[in-house]
């Protein structure tokens, strides 16, 4: 390794890791809350306990750990210029912290008062992030089929929080709405435009680079946007127009896209040049297995809608896409973002002859295998909770286990750092951030 | 001038890639240039490369290849 180059890494490491340490405590929350609410409220996906359990999931889990990416990301990937990082992701890092566990709350008690206070603080959160991110992603020359998805998934974003802090607004001020067709929107932007179309702009640079598999197919690569931008506008319209055959068509076909994505990125992994399988691998095979039953199921609602009478069917297609799909790409993502971020914190502060640890041995695989496991046991326990409410119990606390494997691999890489940084001499004039 | 060192990065899992070339560019002697192939932009090398004084430009392939050449400036 070099002994004599010097480093300009941007941004500061306590940037990212703030919030990727932040995002597995709503995880755990999430599984001791499910344990201790019991499993009867799963029947319903309007229940407000599972519109709590799913906010602790989306913006506690997900959303934080997609800002912490996202801010490391665009930097690193795009060579994209985030402006004042420390401050705007202490605002946003902030603002989230706060705002979740209010709207969280607002559900469980019901109380007015909470969702206008968690609208203003998710609010001003996600517009500071959505404002200095974006701006990166607009003034960057990067090429590549990363740049569009993500731009196109911070847009997503903005239109995501716009129409939930309505809702919450409109809970909150008792204001005399129909409330319906905006969280259905807030929904579709929410999972198909930002978190689905952040995902697989992130996969069309971490999946071939990491996990050795050939590119992404260019056809796939250079349509996924427009398609899922029109479909999401055609979606928005039939809202307007009240529209089932436009929302049954948009729907298929954002599940048709993400399908496709699914079977791609399975069709390169089993192309992949490096034959070892480390738990970010399993963690997204898995998910891109389940994405694809993910779609299936949700295409056979479209066909047969009556089947949404049971409205346990609805909550496990949910529990599949959101724990089974995006929280197990992000536990995968995690275990190759930090570790990669610390190392290159601590080859650039390194005194000249120095090495920094092994990226790959910061968390021991057995650890890592073992969380995963975890995770999937979790999944195995929840997918049957809405018919068997019993199950609820052993999957909440599997769920709180799973996370806290997470967040206690996540800082065992962080003692990594400290004992390198202890050990060794910090090169002059790059403070520990 | 002797053949320039070619550092093929496409199937080395990060940071082999990074660690391969500034190792090589240690001793890169002067006027001499290093090619590193990849898949991706290396924006953190870059930003390696720019702050000490390295030049490079990069071309891609039909094979979705970044053929990177760099020297010192």
């Amino acid at each position: 390794m070099s002994a004599s180059l010097s480093f300009d890494q941007a941004p500061p490491i306590s940037v990212p890791l703030r919030f990727f340490l932040t995002a597995p405590l709503f995880g755990i929350v999430a599984g001791l809350v499910l344990a201790f609410s019991g499993g009867e409220a799963l029947s319903s996906r309007w229940h407000p306990v599972v519109l709590g359990l799913t906010h602790l999931l989306v913006a506690g889990f997900l959303l934080q750990a997609m800002a912490g990416a996202l801010f490391q990301f665009v930097p690193v990937v795009t060579g994209g210029n985030v402006r004042h990082p420390r401050l705007m992701a202490g605002l946003t890092h902030g603002s989230l912290s706060i705002g979740t566990p209010l709207l969280v709350l607002g559900f469980f008690t019901l109380a007015p008062m909470l969702f206008t206070m968690a609208a203003v603080f998710l609010g001003f959160g996600l517009l500071a992030l959505v404002l200095i991110v974006g701006m990166a992603l607009l003034q960057t020359k990067a090429q590549g089929a990363t740049l569009p998805a993500l731009q196109a998934a911070v847009f997503s974003l903005l239109i995501t929080a716009i129409l939930g802090v309505t809702l919450a607004l409109t809970i909150g001020k008792g204001i005399p709405l129909d409330i319906m067709p905006i969280l259905e929107a807030h929904q579709t932007w929410g999972l198909a435009g930002w978190a689905l179309m952040l995902l697989a702009g992130v996969s069309w640079s971490v999946v071939p680079m990491f996990q050795i598999t050939p590119p992404y197919p260019s056809l796939l690569t250079r349509s996924f946007v427009p398609t899922m931008l029109t479909a999401l506008g055609i979606f928005s319209s039939s809202l307007i127009f009240d529209s089932q055959l436009l929302a049954t068509g948009s729907k298929a076909l954002l599940l048709l896209v993400a399908a496709a994505f699914a079977g791609s990125t399975l069709r390169i992994q089993a192309k992949r040049k490096r034959k070892t399988t480390d738990s970010t691998l399993i963690f997204f095979r898995s998910a891109m297995v389940l994405l694809l039953v993910f779609c299936i199921g949700s295409l056979v609602l479209l066909v047969q809608p009556d089947l949404a009478n049971h409205t346990e069917i609805p909550v496990a297609l949910g529990i599949l896409l959101l724990q089974g799909v995006f929280a197990s790409t992000v536990c995968g993502m995690l275990y190759k973002i930090v570790p990669f971020l610390v190392w290159l914190y601590l080859q650039s502060r390194s005194a000249a002859g120095r090495i920094a640890p092994n990226m790959n041995k910061m968390i021991p695989p057995a650890h890592s295998r073992r969380q995963m496991w975890c995770h999937l046991l979790s999944l195995a326990l929840l997918l049957p909770s809405p018919w068997l409410p019993p199950l609820a119990y052993p999957a909440g606390l599997c769920l709180a286990l799973s996370y806290s494997g997470l967040l206690w691999n996540l800082l065992t890489v962080m003692k990594a750092y400290r004992l390198f940084i202890s050990q060794n001499s910090v090169v002059a004039g790059h403070p520990q951030s | 001038m002797s053949e320039p060192r070619v550092i093929d990065g496409r199937e080395m899992e990060p940071p082999g890639p990074l660690e391969a070339t500034l190792e090589a560019l240690d001793t890169l002697p002067p006027g001499e240039e290093l090619i590193l192939l990849l898949t991706c932009q290396p924006h953190p090398l870059y930003q390696v490369l720019r702050r000490n004084g390295y030049i490079w430009t990069e071309a891609w392939d039909d094979d979705f290849t970044n053929v990177i050449h760099i020297r010192a400036a």
